[in-house]
């Protein structure tokens, strides 16, 4: 009998040990041909028929769990629900969204409409928001042979919440979906903890790693995106060498000049030269927002370089919007009312989100700043010229760039008060992936009104309404106000 | 952190920069500081120099640097 037993127990073992060696995170795949009018780039993508470029809508969506992808959700229902005309043509706010960058939370919402659309609205609460997600990962992780699988070195947690998302939110949809669906480009953005810097899951990133995005899963970069430090593992991916033929980004070429070594566009190419060492054979990423927990980085980048910038100079965009959706929380300062000074933990939690937080308030008084100086320097132009005019007629005159008029508006839980809301309620609420009903309802119906409560969006809407109306531009809402208020 | 470039050429014509179509001539184009290569979308080749490579830095959108392209 005992030799049975003993024969059985070593079969076990000897199973599980299998089931751990086997046990491997999916790679992605190398690319052989570097092909620019291919893979999941802005430029390739179809913009739908009412969707125009003349109205360029970006959408940040912030980290926070469940709590941002509630209050994003609220935000996108309520674009949903505004009706506008562009070039005669009626429909909503949201069919003019052209971009949405994500981080975390944030970028449940964002994926799911890029890949499944009208859908959002029919069952995401149910398929995500209002569900235990939480719950539903450890339950996986107890399973004895996840237990094992995640034993093995090459197989972490995060590919277990991988598997989940894929199975039971994304319905196992790859990049090629998201492709073929055309804009909203759709921007995952996670942290490659190496040089600490953020990753994009385009095709642009993907290029730099000799990969093909179009074949990977679409719940793996949420996953990556998603991937709260030490509560889940990174996710890893395989850094290639470049595909034959691989053309840098045009901004690229000159960058690297010594003396430009404190520029962003040095930085930028010196964050692309990672990929191309080929040393760095691995690329290990987690949350978006160790790097940018608000999602406007990537916005910021298209803007200075990037497909932004190339529809301004065409002439393409006359009007650019970026809604930042900001789930910030903050908790009510009660140290500065103590004695005593803070015990560790508390001194390590500050230490972790103090840096952050604040480098989210910059990157949108950033985004802020550079846009609102576009205005004022077009304004300033106008003013000269007209002066020429009135003053040195047939004086030649100062050369403008392409006008774009501008708006700037951030849905954030401390605006609550000016809606007579108490802003402690969202303030106060956890990051998690489980939150209660009534919370959920509370976040989804918060965005919506906060929405409407900004200046600035209402700027936009008298504008679009008045020029659809053929009547001049409302006195209210001068150039600049759409982005500082009116 | 921008900087201004303004190429001008006899009429109006798609500018390169680093081999890429971005915006046209006789207008205001901001772009980051630095090194780039400008040159005319061709055909007609009807321009000289080909190109022109500039370390675009120290602008002004009221004093942008310029670029000049002659016809042939």
């Amino acid at each position: 009998m005992a030799p049975r037993i003993s024969r059985s127990l070593i079969f076990i073992l000897l199973w599980l040990i299998q089931i751990a060696a086997c046990a491997q995170y999916p790679l992605n795949q190398q690319n052989d041909r570097f092909d620019k009018q291919a893979g999941y780039r802005f430029e390739h993508l179809q913009r739908g028929p009412r969707n125009t470029d003349e109205l360029f809508v970006c959408l940040a969506f912030s980290g926070g769990g469940t709590r941002a992808a509630a209050l994003a959700y609220g935000v996108m229902e309520e674009l949903r629900k505004t009706p506008i005309k562009v070039q005669g043509v009626e429909k909503s706010l949201l069919d003019e969204v052209d971009v949405i960058s994500s981080v975390s939370g944030g970028s449940f919402t964002a994926a799911y409409y890029g890949l499944f659309r009208e859908k959002l609205f029919a069952d995401f609460r149910t398929k995500f928001l209002e569900r235990n997600i939480q719950g539903a990962l450890i339950a996986k992780l107890l399973n004895p042979v996840n237990l094992v699988r995640v034993a093995s070195p090459w197989f972490g947690r995060i590919d277990l919440a991988a598997e989940l998302y894929d199975r039971e939110v994304f319905a196992e949809a790859t990049f090629a979906r998201l492709e073929e669906n055309g804009r909203p480009f759709v921007i995952l953005n996670a942290t490659n903890l190496g040089p600490g810097r953020r990753f994009d899951f385009t095709q642009e990133y993907f290029d730099a790693l000799g990969s093909r995005l179009d074949l990977y899963p679409v719940s793996r970069a949420v996953a990556a995106s998603s991937a709260f430090p030490f509560l889940l593992t990174p996710l890893s991916l395989k850094n290639y060498p470049q595909a034959k033929g691989y053309d840098p980004p045009w901004w690229y070429k000159g960058a690297l000049a010594e003396k430009d070594w404190f520029t962003r566009r040095y930085d930028a190419a010196k964050n692309l030269d990672f990929y191309k060492d080929k040393q760095n054979a691995y690329v290990h990423l987690m949350d978006g927002g160790l790097a940018d927990n608000i999602g406007v980085r990537a916005i910021l980048d298209a803007y200075a370089h990037g497909f932004i910038h190339q529809k301004i100079l065409d002439g393409d965009i006359k009007r650019l919007v970026l809604i930042v959706v900001n789930a910030r929380t903050e908790a009510e300062d009660r140290l500065s009312r103590k004695t005593s000074p803070p015990w560790i933990i508390t001194v390590a939690e500050k230490t972790a989100t103090v840096a952050m937080d604040n480098y989210s308030f910059e990157s949108i008084a950033q985004l802020r700043g550079e846009l609102y100086r576009r205005v004022q320097i077009q304004e300033d132009t106008d003013a000269c010229n007209r002066r020429l005019d009135q003053y040195c007629p047939g004086a030649p005159k100062f050369i403008e760039s392409k006008k774009v008029d501008i708006y700037v508006v951030e849905v954030n839980f401390k605006a609550a008060e000016f809606i007579g809301e108490d802003p402690r309620y969202y303030l106060n609420l956890p990051t998690t992936f489980s939150l209660g009903k009534e919370q959920i309802e509370k976040l989804m119906a918060i965005g919506p009104k906060l929405l409407q409560a900004s200046p600035q969006y209402q700027c936009l809407l008298k504008v679009l309404q008045a020029e659809a109306e053929g009547r001049p531009r409302p006195k209210d809402c001068p150039p600049g106000a759409g982005i500082m208020g009116n | 952190m921008s900087e201004y470039l303004v190429v001008l050429f006899p009429r109006r014509r798609r500018v390169l920069l680093n081999g890429e179509p971005k915006g046209y001539t006789n207008e205001r184009l901001e772009l980051e500081g630095g090194t780039y290569t400008v040159s005319l979308l061709q055909p007609p080749l009807d321009f000289t120099p080909m190109e022109q490579v500039i370390d675009l830095r120290n602008t002004a959108p009221m004093s942008p640097m310029e670029v000049i392209f002659e016809e042939v």
